[in-house]
């Protein structure tokens, strides 16, 4: 199984910060509880990934997820929270699925567990084409020269299309989620937002 | 010419069912004129035609066709078709003057007669049946006519009920030859006669005799004939006496190298006519309408016939059907003058004295009615005399004493007609018969001359202008050799006069002499309320034909339209579209809108996925 | 250190398998939106893990650079799916993601 060597302990300790702090994504009674869970996640996650020789992944993982994503989740919490009763739940529409879906999560990681177990966990016979970074030195595996020189040669074209990518999820979340006024040129825009100023305040006072 | 002979009647048809509105009186001329030509062109194919010709049409199919023929026997048809044909449809122009659907009738008489030539000119057994068909399609079209009247209705529907079966028969008797002999053409089957054995020949005349006998109106499929009377009497005229009737007549006369080979089937042939003979000579006896007397006497009359070419006398029923499309013709026209007369008025009861008002009438109908019982010199004699001796001839000794006897009968109740409806006094209620114009009475005229001369064309026995001209249609058949008949041809025109005069003389006293006159109205109404009940109910058979045929198809009928139409074919259809249903609401289920239970499924089918790469997996 | 784990491949199996189907549970049974996508935040990641480990174990950089594409994709579609969440429930009643029934029927 795992020897109990300062590597397996390692992996021991980390894999069971990891495990804990996914259930305690899962089971936050609150969001804020929830993206605590995820940071400490991501976080042993990072811790992981240099044990696995991915130094810039790991490095990346801390600034993209930790640093962007659920600086995100916290910033709608933030903007969903402005309510008479945040985050209340309405009636549960499935009452019924809740030990369905505990079981068949179940069965199926076992079943997964099972179907790896089967497969032969040596490399590709064909292995793909890459240049193996030469340990030890600045170019070593997993290192940002080695990383750099694969993404930017071999892996040219995924690159380009995720950037892509990015460009078309910015594109979609303003539009879903942007300003809905209309377009105003800014002296008709200036007078606007007086007009809404003297309005307000009219309002205000009738009140 | 043969095209044009067979087609005429059909353009006539046609343009008087299209155009009937614009045309109006003059459809009655187009129709005639339709039938007039074919008369013509008949009288030049004669000589042709007693010869044999032959015309092929069409291919209907690979190996089949179809085409026209005139021999002898269809000649003879053809000539009396559009004949009588002609001058009933210029009778009609009289008769039904001031009909409000003038023109259709002559549509649909035109239609029969085309049909009727079908039959008769067609040189395949296809052809014959198309033609079968046709001409019972017309038929109930003419018994119909004056549809408001439900029993005319019920009487067309009847008509054409029995009919089917006899077209059923006649299929049945098509497939059996066609799997003998391979081919549907008279002139191939028939010469392939010997490929039938002896089962199959008769399972074929019986068959074809079925169809004959619901066409011809033999017992005891001929209860639709007395009821075809609703028809309007040129109708009756045409067709339920001179033309469609005999087709069974033609049928047996067409198919006779079948019949010559199996004696079975002549005997049944034979008595079936003898017997509808009688039948239909008792019933005469005991009809008080004069359209409803005239028709059993013409089932009496096919009896005849039918018992002719049963038994193999085929020149001597072929004669009874020539002569006798003659003076029924000329009897039914002629009570059509009375009808007319009386405005619609059939019942004979109340007629009486007819004789000073309608003279004419009283003349034409006392020939056709001499003609019919067999008063020597007049045609009727010749051809009656010549089946019912043919029937001792063939070996039929029982059939002849049936004809003879019929003989007799037929003059009784062919005279009580003419006494009771033509003398003493009027007992009616019209006060001024109605005229006839031309178109009426000269037809009538006209027929009243073959009705006399036609028999004279038989005379002379096997020398005869007959027998010549029917030579090659029916070579001589071999009389039995035992049965050299002990009663000479001479004895029995003898007998057969002595009950004639017996009949007549018992109608004399019963009806026409002094005293049966001096109150015939009550003696009338007596025997009328003492007629046997067995008469007056036909032998009851269209009771048993009633309860046995009518009731279970009805029965059955209303079973499959309460329980089998609503229950199991609606029910499978309603079914399939229920399931459809009950499917697409389960399915609905499933539509739930909630994104949790959409998730639930997509891991599933992932779980399904990587369940079979673990166990059953594709390496 | 190419080529040579700390434990056996099997162990790092068996991690992201359980990471992953932790995440599903949670997808499966929460009600909150912004849980739900958390969860899915866990899957991305248990799936990373597996990447890594392979590259390591089999000295290929392919795993990696995988990877770090599937970091790029997660990002962008965490912030859609919270641009939807704002769009949706911005003025609703209750955050919760059994209220989005209009697809029904």
């Amino acid at each position: 199984m795992i020897p109990l060597n300062p590597a397996g302990i390692g992996f021991l300790g980390m894999s069971l910060v990891l495990v804990l702090s996914a259930v305690w994504t899962v089971t936050g009674r609150k969001p804020v509880y929830s993206v605590i869970g995820l940071l400490v996640h991501f976080s042993a996650l990072a811790a992981m990934y240099i044990t696995l020789s991915a130094e810039f992944l790991g490095v990346v993982q801390i600034i993209v997820y930790s640093g962007a994503i659920l600086v995100l989740f916290l910033f709608v919490i933030a903007l969903l929270s402005s309510g008479v009763a945040p985050f209340s739940l309405g009636p549960n529409r499935m009452p019924w699925a809740t030990i369905p879906a505990a079981a068949l999560v179940f069965v199926t990681c076992i079943i997964t567990i099972v179907a790896v177990g089967r497969i032969p966990s040596g490399a590709p016979t064909t292995p793909i084409a890459n240049a193996v970074g030469v340990a030890g030195t600045a170019n070593a595996f997993g290192s940002v020269a080695d990383f750099g020189k694969a993404l930017f040669t071999v892996h040219l074209l995924p690159f380009e299309i995720t950037a892509f990518i990015l460009m078309v999820a910015v594109i979609g979340v303003i539009l879903l989620a942007g300003d809905q006024t209309p377009y105003m040129p800014s002296r008709r825009r200036e007078m606007q937002v007086r007009r809404d100023a003297r309005e307000a305040i009219l309002r205000g006072g009738e009140e | 010419m043969m095209l044009a002979l067979w087609l005429l009647p059909l353009f006539g048809a046609i343009l008087c069912w299209f155009l009937g509105p614009q045309l109006k009186a003059a459809a009655g001329w187009l129709a005639s004129l339709a039938i007039g030509v074919p008369f013509v062109l008949t009288l030049m194919l004669w000589q042709a035609g007693s010869a044999g010709l032959h015309q092929a049409l069409f291919s209907w199919m690979p190996g089949f066709t179809f085409g026209l023929q005139l021999d002898p026997l269809s000649l003879l048809w053809t000539f009396i078709i559009t004949g009588v044909g002609f001058l009933i449809h210029v009778y009609s122009m009289g008769y039904m003057e001031g009909d409000r659907a003038y023109a259709r009738f002559f549509a649909y008489m035109n239609f029969f007669v085309f049909a009727m030539l079908t039959l008769v000119l067609s040189d395949n057994f296809v052809g014959l049946l198309v033609g079968w068909g046709l001409v019972g399609l017309a038929s109930y079209f003419l018994i119909g006519f004056w549809f408001e009247r439900p029993t005319a209705v019920a009487a067309a529907r009847k008509a054409f009920v029995i009919n089917v079966a006899g077209d059923v028969g006649i299929m049945l008797a098509i497939f059996i030859l066609f799997a003998f002999t391979g081919s549907l053409s008279f002139a191939d089957v028939f010469s392939h006669v010997g490929a039938l054995g002896t089962g199959a020949l008769l399972a074929v005349c019986v068959c074809l005799f079925i169809g004959a006998a619901a066409k011809s109106a033999q017992v005891p499929l001929h209860t639709w004939l007395p009821d075809a009377m609703e028809g309007p009497t040129p109708v009756s005229a045409l067709i339920h006496a001179a033309t469609m009737v005999t087709a069974g007549v033609y049928l047996i006369a067409r198919c006779a190298p079948l019949w010559n080979h199996s004696p079975q089937a002549q005997l049944l042939v034979g008595t079936i006519g003898g017997v509808t003979a009688l039948v239909g000579a008792i019933l005469g006896m005991a009809q008080w309408d004069i359209k409803r007397i005239l028709a059993y006497s013409t089932m009496s009359q096919i009896g005849y016939m039918i018992m002719g070419v049963g038994v193999g006398a085929y020149e001597g029923g072929v004669a009874h059907f020539f002569t006798h499309a003659f003076f029924k013709a000329q009897l039914f026209l002629g009570s059509g003058l009375i009808i007319h007369a009386l405005a619609n008025e059939q019942d004979v009861r109340k007629m009486g004295g007819l004789a000073k008002k309608l003279p004419f009438a009283f003349w034409a109908m006392l020939i056709g009615v001499l003609a019919i019982c067999g008063v020597p010199g007049l045609s009727g004699f010749f051809s009656k005399d010549q089946v019912i001796y043919g029937a001792l001839e063939h070996g039929h000794p029982w059939l002849y004493a049936v004809g003879i006897l019929t003989a007799g009968i037929t003059a009784y109740y062919m005279f009580r007609m003419l006494f009771v409806t033509f003398l003493g006094e009027y007992r009616g209620d019209v006060d001024h018969p109605h005229g006839s114009g031309w178109q009426m009475v000269v037809p009538v005229a006209i027929l009243i001359v073959p009705s006399v001369v036609a028999g004279w064309l038989l005379f002379g026995g096997e020398n005869s202008a007959w027998a010549h001209f029917f030579a090659t249609q029916f070579p001589a058949t071999q009389l039995p050799a035992a049965n050299v008949p002990a009663i000479s041809e001479g004895l029995t025109t003898l007998i057969v006069l002595a009950l004639v005069v017996l009949g007549f003389a018992v109608a004399w006293v019963r009806y026409g002499s002094k005293a049966a006159l001096h109150n015939a109205a009550e003696r009338l109404e007596r025997e009328a309320t003492r007629m046997p009940g067995i008469l007056v109910n036909a032998f009851y058979i269209d009771v048993i034909l009633d309860a046995v045929f009518v009731r279970t198809s009805q029965a059955l009928g209303s079973l499959f339209s309460r329980f089998v139409d609503p229950l199991v074919l609606d029910g499978a259809v309603r079914g399939v579209a229920g399931t459809a249903g009950r499917l697409g609401g389960l399915a609905r289920l499933l539509q739930n809108g909630l994104v949790r239970s959409y998730a639930l499924l997509l891991v599933l089918g992932a779980a399904l996925f990587l369940a079979y790469y673990a166990f059953a997996g594709a390496r | 250190m190419t080529g040579e784990l700390p434990v056996a491949i099997i162990n790092y199996v068996f991690l992201s398998s359980v990471i992953f189907f932790i995440g599903v549970a949670g997808v499966l049974l929460r009600r909150n939106p912004l849980i739900i996508l958390m969860s899915i935040e866990l899957m991305w990641n248990a799936a990373n893990l597996l990447f890594l480990s392979f590259a390591k174990a089999w000295a290929n950089n392919a795993g990696q650079i995988f990877a770090f594409l599937v970091i790029t994709v997660a990002a962008a579609e965490a912030a859609i799916g919270l641009a939807i969440v704002v769009t949706v429930f911005r003025a609703a009643k209750n955050v919760d993601v059994d209220d989005v029934r209009s697809l029904q029927g």
